[in-house]
């Protein structure tokens, strides 16, 4: 309760020698750490773009249908600094199995965290689950 | 046979001593000197780590922002998330409230969600963007892959009067020994410090201070004066790790950025994503 706000603030501290900081966007507004999901599909399609680079994927749901996911990453320059090389990997017609947690708003849109490419080489392609949400707790003191 | 001792600890001695002359000189002796004998700050640098090497050597296996281990598991902190440092944050109780209330929106007022510059000192402290330093005797420029800004620092010059209030501020610098202190004002208030939600106004004034204490590292300080939100000044501390090799790249932000209209969408739709 908003009366019960304590106006100590503290911002705790802790942490952090040796980790690095993601940016930009919360992932705890978008996705749902509590649908994590493993999808093996067809890219269909890749943006290597600013804040985000994205791919597509042809995934069969099991019921005669194919379905086209949505996955968000790294920008390019992360993705090249991890390893990435976008002119060999994630190609057109590549047969990839990715892992990462699906849209809040359960639609086919998802957050990627590890792909495993055909050659079975892994390799991240975002960040881990709830970066850039805010954290376990406030940067405020709560009473 | 006590020839053979003689001879050997003189071996011993010898080559111990050779030894010496190859090994690391002090860490103190080790801070590359610019020409006017200044500690030189020049070089890309990697924000919020401490370990040692060239960028792929310190984030090897990682996958920056994780352990490599556990997909799920959320070691990396955002800028967004709680930084660090070793002081609290000082503000009022009404100011607290409000960053309570950007906490239990999971950040998606944040600024840097519409593309706008992070402002000090989270530009600084971020980790999967590198950061250039370019020392001069007369100014340093500090150059951020992570939205593209700069910073133009003339050394013993004053701020003007007359401040067109920006994102990264005015900034201006001086030696106090070997340690660059970076003195900022001019903010236009719309960015966030270190954390979900920690907003300031435009009386923001930073004090920085980069003191590079070996070849691989820089310990950087930073003191956050604002009367309109804190009861007292803020100081968080980070460091800066020397990547040899690694170059900055382009970053134009709002070339697809599509999160704004999806935490719009969310709201629109009533999904429930607030804490």
């Amino acid at each position: 309760m908003a009366t019960r706000l304590s106006a100590i603030c503290c911002v705790f501290l802790a942490i952090v020698s040796g980790m690095p900081l993601w940016a930009h966007h919360s992932f705890g507004a978008e996705y749902d750490v509590n649908k994590p999901i493993t999808l093996t599909g067809i890219i269909t399609k890749v943006e290597w773009t600013n804040p985000h680079s994205h791919f597509y994927l042809d995934v069969a749901d099991g019921k005669g249908k194919v379905v086209n996911w949505k996955f968000e990453g790294h920008n390019p320059a992360i993705l090249q600094r991890m390893g990435w090389k976008k002119d060999t990997m994630l190609k057109l017609g590549d047969k990839i199995t990715v892992t990462g947690w699906q849209a809040r708003d359960g639609g086919n849109w998802a957050h990627s965290r590890e792909i495993t490419l055909a050659s079975g080489q892994k390799l991240f392609f975002g960040p881990p689950a709830g970066t850039g949400d805010g954290g376990a707790a406030p940067a405020v003191e709560v009473k | 046979m006590r020839g053979f001792l003689l001879t050997a600890i003189l071996a011993v001695t010898v080559s111990a001593v050779a030894a010496s002359g190859q090994t690391k000189p002090p860490a103190k002796s080790a801070v590359p000197r610019a020409s006017d004998g200044k500690p030189d700050l020049t070089g890309v640098w990697q924000g919020g780590s401490t370990t040692r090497g060239s960028w792929e050597e310190a984030n090897r296996g990682t996958g920056v922002g994780g352990s490599g281990k556990d997909p799920a598991a959320t070691v990396a902190l955002s800028s967004n998330d709680r930084p660090a440092g070793r002081e609290p944050a000082p503000y009022q109780p009404w100011a607290a409230q409000k960053v309570l209330e950007a906490y239990n929106r999971r950040g998606i007022d944040d600024p840097t969600g519409h593309c706008l510059p992070a402002g000090i000192p989270r530009t600084i402290m971020l980790g999967l963007f590198p950061q250039q330093i370019v020392q001069t005797p007369k100014q340093i420029v500090m150059l951020y892959e992570y939205m593209n800004v700069f910073r133009v620092i003339p050394l013993n010059d004053k701020h003007p009067d007359d401040l067109i209030p920006s994102y990264m501020g005015h900034s201006v610098g001086r030696w106090e020994g070997d340690t660059l202190v970076v003195d900022t004002i001019g903010f236009n208030g719309k960015t966030w410090l270190a954390g979900t939600g920690t907003f300031h106004t435009d009386a923001l004034h930073t004090v920085e201070r980069f003191t590079r204490i070996d070849k691989d590292q820089i310990n950087y300080e930073i003191t956050m004066e604002d009367t309109n939100v804190f009861t007292k000044p803020w100081k968080l501390t980070s460091t800066l790790m020397l990547r040899e090799g690694t170059r900055l790249q382009e970053m134009v932000c709002v070339e697809n950025n599509i999160d704004i209209d999806r935490y719009e969408k969310l709201l629109k739709d009533g999904v429930k994503f607030t804490r």
